[in-house]
């Protein structure tokens, strides 16, 4: 068992965890964030993905006691109150059907935002598919997502 | 009216999704929550020697380890096949039996021999390790042409040859002389790869058994909870239905894999009563993969021969369909009346015979995947269509538009009438989004870049709004294929529509609420719509055939009109006027050409006071409906797809794909693209990435996603979607459906794009860019040797 | 899967058949291997722990020895169980053959995986598999000739 603390959308939290435990079963079991899913067990489809500190993991190849001391936002904890203009696009351009990628498709398009105006380059529509490489939708068809997040990208 | 019928409303259901509140099986966490981990043979034929539970009942955290015996001993009854085919000997279908956990042989990888419950999910794997069984390994036959082979092994006693049935369909004489009569016959064998659905929300189960009530709860991912809680009493003797609450809450997706009760949502009802414990299980991708039903898998050799001008003259098919090692819930029907029965395409064929064998073998079940047997019967008729043009010097468009159905209702001989379309119009359409004409100067650029580029058609129909009650029980349904729905105006006004429509990422509360803000002229947030717990909704059949829209809605519309006529009366008597004088409009009931009205909500609170209503009313302001409708319905359209080839490499990019559809009337157009999209996806990812691979010992070798490709977001285009719509005379709204037309009409406009452009017709799905590759060495190689 | 391979080895064909025939020498030299037990003049015990792309797995399982031709060939037979990783078995025929740098042993093996490790690591199989027979052998040549020498530059 180890003791594991972090801040977790903004709240310090700890809580003693066995050594195996990932990140993505300690914030769905242990804190009960169950925004975050698991669809896939060889780390493809990107369904678990969320921000440790500030950057894109997949939290189900992420080990809860690697994240220590780590700065974690999930789905529940992106937007400060209303929605964020990532949130906001997918609704607005139907960017989900049955919802089960789409946390982890938000936290991927969102980190992809910050690293393109970061380094100043263009977010195109072929970067943004060629991005989206490590997120599986059955749904959609990607169309939809990838004019959310592009739509996303000049709000942000 | 911004919200009603036609409007893009923004979808309602979103906001939990988008925020991560959603609420999915696995997110349910019961009181005294236990976990099952099932013990599934690593081997695809074998007679089970013993199963010693010793080791894992020591271990830490395990409440019971259960198995076949004592699941059948408490009465638990066979799985089964939920519609019976007969042969054209007069003969039933030759059903094995399949128990949820197998006692005596297990008949393909994965087949489940016993379960453990532990406290925790890790403790349950753990010990579910430690069950040692004992196989006596037999010989495996584990594709479907090999399955019908002398002296293959034998998978049930009581298929013998492992045939289920051998079944036609139309009329093979007059096809044979049709054939006779032909100028022209183009002859094909094709296969259609077997996939696995893979919605992603993994399967999951939560049951909780009352012990002083009597009473299961079983949450679980399923389309359709209602028909999964009355198989679960009548069939599996879990419980009466009375005494099992089945809730389906957000499902992340189905394509059909979740139409079907599983293995594991009987054995975790029963485990949940044996245990006394409230008993999860949730699938790991790798177990999805053998145990969701899988899709296709049928290898069919067709001849079609025409006239001096292009007519068919006659279309002969024979197909072999794997069903995989048991019959699933659906499993017959589809490669037999929702394949063989849509073999005429859009075209007008007088003489046509199909025959059909299913067979088992040593696979995971196959039954409906997103189209279900209509993919099947499109790409064969459009992979014909195209190479017949090819060999005649014909253009495609133009073969086809020969043959198109003019007139309705069409009579086809393979049974089905089709009610209404304009398949120029949809053609006409697709033609000029896709800018044909200007492919000529697409193709010679593409070449100047080394690349080769090419155009490929398919006109497709489909059968869909599963579906007449009285046809389908006449075709050997089990079930009716009717829809219920319930509209509850409340005191105040607000409306909810109870539905047995499930919605696992089809905008049901948002169209459903469109149609119900049109009618009554309410705001749409004044709408809710309550699916999924065969508690609150008193019953339904489910979501799948793209039925929601053509059967589902149409229920609530037959709920509406007796609201309405409810409401007018109401009105009548209060307002003092003529029922035929009230107009509903703007929140208010009014009396034409008066300023007399009541509010909305006065209405429905004076249905609930019941001070003042009309002599012999019944108080309340509530009504239901069951819908049936009299006819499938029939979306069709025609997709082109262009391609670019690498003839390097073999790597071939979808460079432009259009969609013209013909859907009836469509309620919400952003949801209705939305499903063509997702359709696309999956019927591109059938044609150039997906295939379930077994191999000889049966072993499944596409277990993960890193062995079954799916489409991601690089390997597909923005999808050009149109639509040309004639109105569906078979219900009220005049809908087709549009769930699933992507799906099936997609495969073959890829496939004949790629072999337009690589000059070589014979590819098979799925055009990896290895079978591209060979399939351009191929066309070397023959070149060469001229 | 079907392998076939050669090697010479640098000893005389009594002292490599010897070699396969010995079980503290299989031991030391099969990739992994944690234990292996004699248990009749032909048959032993193994416990192999193992890892093919995902999927780590110890096999626990029987090694049978026949056809057994001294000091020319045998035929080596395995089976192993890795719980829910699933299954490996195949064997190998072994066949020796004097030359002039000392002994050419010759093998044709057949392998066949079920389970997990099939659904997980199937494109791996035949990569790893030849991994693990050159494993074998390197560390079978050492035992009897000594660490290679370092080439030469």
């Amino acid at each position: 068992m180890t003791k594991v603390k972090m801040t977790v959308n903004g709240k310090a939290v700890s809580r003693e965890v066995s050594d195996e435990t990932l990140l993505s079963e300690f914030l769905r079991e242990n804190l009960r964030l169950t925004g975050t899913h698991i669809g896939c067990d060889t780390s493809q489809c990107g369904a678990c993905v969320v921000h440790v500190n500030g950057k894109a993991v997949k939290s189900c190849t992420t080990l809860a006691a690697a994240t220590d001391g780590a700065d974690v936002t999930t789905i529940e904890g992106l937007a400060n109150g209303g929605l964020h203009p990532m949130q906001e696009a997918f609704n607005e351009h139907h960017g989900l059907q049955c919802g089960f990628c789409t946390p982890g498709m938000i936290m991927t398009g969102v980190d992809m935002v910050n690293r393109y105006k970061a380094e100043g380059r263009e977010l195109t529509q072929e970067a943004i598919r060629h991005e989206l490489e490590g997120n599986i939708c059955r749904c959609t068809g990607y169309h939809n997502i990838v004019k959310a997040v592009e739509d996303a990208a000049s709000k942000m | 009216m911004t919200t009603g019928i036609g409007a893009r409303v923004k979808r309602k259901e979103d906001k939990r999704f988008i925020t991560g509140k959603g609420k999915y099986t696995d997110d349910v966490r019961m009181e005294n929550q236990a976990y099952a981990a099932f013990v599934r043979s690593p081997v695809a034929h074998a007679n089970v020697k013993s199963i010693d539970k010793s080791a894992a009942l020591a271990m830490e955290g395990v409440v019971d380890v259960l198995d076949g015996h004592q699941l059948t001993g408490d009465g638990i009854g066979n799985i089964i096949c939920g519609w019976a085919v007969t042969s054209k000997d007069g003969t039933p279908m030759k059903m094995g039996a399949w128990s949820a956990l197998a006692t005596q042989k297990v008949r393909y990888v994965g087949d489940a021999v016993a379960v453990v419950i532990a406290d925790t999910q890790q403790q349950a794997r753990l010990a579910a390790e430690a069950v040692e069984v004992e196989y006596e390994e037999l010989p495996v036959v584990a594709f479907a042409d090999k399955a019908l082979a002398e002296g293959a092994p034998q998978i049930h006693d009581e298929a013998e040859g492992n045939l289920i049935y051998d079944w036609d369909i139309g009329d093979a004489a007059k096809a044979d002389a049709g054939l006779a009569a032909a100028k022209h016959i183009t002859e094909m064998e094709i296969t259609n790869n077997r996939l696995s659905p893979n919605p992603m929300e993994p399967r999951s189960a939560v049951a909780t058994y009352d012990e002083a009530e009597e009473h299961y709860t079983l949450y679980t991912t399923s389309q359709n909870p209602h028909v999964a809680r009355l198989v679960l009493s009548a069939f599996y003797n879990v419980a009466p239905e009375h005494k099992l609450r089945v809730i389906a809450p957000d499902v992340g997706g189905g394509f059909g894999a979740k139409i079907y009760i599983y293995p594991e949502e009987i054995t975790c009802l029963w485990a949940s009563m044996k245990t006394n414990r409230s008993v999860k299980w949730t699938a790991d991708r790798s177990e999805a993969f053998i145990t969701d039903a899988h899709g296709r898998d049928h290898i069919s050799t067709a001849k079609m021969g025409f006239d001096e001008n292009g007519k068919i003259t006659g279309f002969k098919v024979d197909t072999i369909a794997n069903l995989g090692a048991y019959m699933s819930l659906f499993s017959s029907s589809v490669p037999t009346y929702l394949y063989a029965t849509l073999l005429s395409g859009q075209y007008d064929i007088q003489n046509l015979h199909a025959n059909v064998r299913a067979v088992y073998t040593n696979t995971v079940p196959v039954d409906a995947y997103r189209g279900a047997g209509r993919p099947e019967a499109c790409y064969l008729i459009e992979r014909m269509m195209e190479t017949a043009a090819r060999e005649m010097g014909m253009k495609p468009a133009e073969l086809r538009a020969k043959n198109f159905v003019k007139e309705f209702p069409h009579e086809t001989p393979v049974i089905m009438t089709y009610d209404s379309g304009d398949f120029d119009a949809n053609l006409a359409q697709a033609e000029a989004a896709a800018d044909v004409a200007g492919f000529a100067k697409r193709k010679e650029e593409a070449a100047k870049r080394g690349k080769l580029r090419g155009l490929g058609y398919s006109c497709y129909i489909e059968a869909c709004g599963i579906a007449p009650s009285a046809a389908v029980g006449g075709l050997g349904a089990g079930v009716g294929l009717w829809e219920s729905a319930e509209v509850r105006v409340n005191p105040v006004g607000t409306i909810e529509i109870l539905t047995g429509s499930h919605s696992h990422g089809q905008g049901h509360e948002t169209t459903f609420a469109q149609i119900v803000a049109e009618r009554f002229d309410l705001p749409i947030d004044n709408v809710s719509i309550v699916h999924g717990d065969t508690d609150k909704v008193q019953f339904g059949m489910g979501t799948y055939g793209s039925r929601s829209g053509a059967v589902g809605m149409s229920a609530i519309v037959k709920a509406m009109d007796k609201v309405e006529a409810k409401v007018r009366k109401i009105a009548a008597h209060q307002l003092e006027a003529s029922e035929d004088d009230i107009v509903i409009e703007g929140g208010e009931v009014k009396v034409a050409g008066t300023d007399k009205a009541l509010g909305w909500h006065e209405i429905g609170l004076a249905a609930y006071t019941a001070h003042n209503l009309p002599p012999d009313m019944e108080p309340g302001l509530k009504e239901s409906a069951f819908y049936d409708p009299s006819n499938f319905t029939f979306p069709a359209g025609t997709y082109i797809c262009e391609v670019e080839v690498d003839p390097e490499t073999g790597v071939t990019e979808v460079v432009q794909f259009t969609a013209s559809d013909d859907f009836g009337t469509i309620i919400n157009p952003m949801i209705v693209e939305g499903q063509v999209h997702g359709g696309l996806a999956q019927g591109i990812g059938q044609a150039m990435l997906e295939q379930v691979i077994y191999d000889d010992d049966g072993q499944l070798i596409t277990g993960s996603y890193m062995d079954y490709t799916m489409p991601r977001a690089a390997d597909l285009p923005n999808f050009s979607v149109h639509h040309a719509s004639t109105v569906c005379p078979g219900n009220p709204l005049g809908m087709k459906g549009c769930g699933e037309a992507g799906a099936i009409g997609s495969p073959p406009a890829v496939i004949n794009a790629i072999t337009d452009a690589i000059g070589n017709n014979d590819l098979a799905m799925p055009a990896t860019p290895q079978n591209v590759w060979n399939a351009l060495q191929a066309v070397s190689a023959a070149q060469a040797a001229e | 899967m079907d392998m076939t391979g050669e090697h010479t080895i640098a000893a005389s064909r009594d002292d490599v058949w010897a070699a396969l025939n010995d079980v503290d020498v299989l031991r030391a030299c099969i990739p992994g291997c944690e234990e292996l037990e004699q248990t009749s003049d032909t048959t032993m015990e193994a416990v192999v722990k193992q890892k093919i792309g995902p999927v780590k797995a110890t096999f626990k399982g029987a090694v049978e020895l026949q056809n057994i031709d001294a000091p020319k060939s045998y035929t080596i037979q395995g089976e192993g169980q890795g719980g829910v990783a699933g299954f490996a078995k195949g064997g190998a025929n072994v066949t020796l053959e004097d030359v002039p740098e000392g002994t050419l042993l010759r093998y044709e093996a057949h392998a066949q995986v079920g389970g997990k490790l099939a659904r997980l690591g199937s494109r791996l199989i035949d990569a790893t598999a030849k991994k693990l027979a050159g494993k074998f052998f390197d560390n079978f040549q050492e035992h009897l000739n000594g660490p290679a020498e370092p080439e030469e530059g």
